[in-house]
């Protein structure tokens, strides 16, 4: 009877040990995984996956990739490409927009068009997405005037554009232009 | 010398001959090319300025003006018709001699929808007219046309935008511009029609 009582203590307190490594264990990634998320504190706050349309500097149109606002500077991070940035400083406006678009791409409308009977269209009429948009206005190193626009996911925009404010975008400079524009542009995408 | 010969000598020579003069029309015809392309290229003496996109009182969304603006930059820079393409505020542009300043203005924006465009086919075009305006440095018109970019089918809407930029470029490089800082009105300001306001269709 001792040896056994020996043993079932010692599994107990086995158990205890591995339950209590497991424990720290799960403690561990959650804090690695916290400490990766905001790696660098308030530097890295904002990282947002976004679809560059046109106009950011040394970056192909239409590619998918990470917009980033880090140290004084707008980034755009191609997916598997190096990163091209912008410094705030220079950026003169951000404006929000919405565009509802098609879903699926290319394969997609072969996909619709290769349906019988109009069933395409049918298809069409529900595959759509609502996207934000965000226009950045910037000047380069001679003065002259340049703009990027992104597309982000619902409600995104507004995040990178009130980053940028706190990073200290000075938006809206000039004409009162812009911000007409930008409400005329929202109140025209909610048709 | 027998006739067959003879013949044979007459041929040789036309052979010869005609060996000796293709090349020399050939290569005339060539300088010829390269002259008239030389005189149709007569205004490349000129750079252009493009002003942001002017939306007047049409609600144009701001991300359409600068999808506008950016690409009638990249489309002016194509064409290889001028020596430099600046932007506004580029200051390097007050330097350049023979300067002109492109406008654009909006006329008639119909916002369209691709999902409609998809659903329907017929209907949601995405149709965007402007008032193009060249200008020289000291306030003359060179050039003022309306034109006009759509999206009938398949694209997303900005592509109306990008079919306007090309639009205009093609017009520009299209009309004869004056020689240097003589600079006369060409063509007189368009009328807005109900439906197509400008000269030139995409």
């Amino acid at each position: 009877m001792v040896p056994q009582e020996q043993f079932a203590q010692r599994s107990l307190s086995r158990r205890a040990v591995l339950s209590l490594c497991a424990f720290l264990l799960c403690c561990s990634i959650g804090a690695w995984t916290q400490s990766a998320a905001f790696a660098g504190g308030p530097a890295s706050a904002l990282r947002i996956r976004a679809t560059h349309l046109m106009g950011f500097p040394n970056t192909k149109s239409n590619c998918n990739g990470t917009l980033l606002v880090k140290e004084d500077t707008l980034r755009f991070r191609q997916d598997g490409k190096s990163d091209a940035e912008l410094k705030i400083p220079s950026i003169q406006g951000a404006f929000l927009g919405g565009e509802s678009k098609q879903v699926g791409g290319v394969p997609m409308k072969v996909g619709k068009a290769a349906t019988p009977f109009g069933g395409g269209r049918v298809i069409s009429l529900f595959a759509h997405k609502k996207y934000d948009t965000l226009t950045v206005e910037y000047v380069d190193n001679d003065g002259g005037v340049h703009g990027a626009i992104f597309q982000l996911s619902k409600g995104e925009a507004e995040l990178v554009r009130s980053e940028l404010v706190a990073q200290g975008a000075s938006l809206n400079v000039g004409s009162g232009k812009p911000a007409q524009a930008g409400s005329a542009e929202v109140s025209n995408e909610t048709k | 010398m027998k006739p067959s010969k003879r013949k044979l000598s007459i041929c040789l020579g036309a052979i010869v001959a005609v060996a000796v003069a293709i090349p020399a029309w050939v290569s005339g015809q060539t300088i010829a090319q390269g002259a008239s392309k030389g005189s149709s290229a007569s205004n490349t003496q000129w750079s252009i300025q493009v002003e942001t996109v002017e939306p007047g009182e049409i609600p144009f969304a701001y991300s359409f003006q600068i999808a506008t603006y950016e690409s009638l930059v990249e489309e002016l820079n194509k064409t290889h018709h001028f020596n430099s393409v600046f932007r506004e505020g580029d200051r390097k542009a007050g330097d350049v001699p023979n300067l002109l300043v492109l406008k654009t203005t909006v006329v008639k924006y119909t916002a369209g929808s691709e999902t409609r465009r998809e659903v329907t086919t017929f209907s949601g075009a995405t149709k965007v007219w402007v008032r193009t305006q060249l200008f020289t440095r000291d306030g003359k018109i060179v050039l003022d046309r309306t034109l006009d970019g759509k999206v009938r089918f398949f694209g997303s809407n900005l592509r109306a935008t990008h079919n306007l930029a090309r639009n205009v470029a093609k017009m520009i490089e299209q009309s004869p511009l004056p020689a240097s800082d003589q600079a006369v009105t060409i063509t007189a300001p368009a009328k807005l029609n109900a439906d197509s306001p400008g000269e030139g269709h995409s």
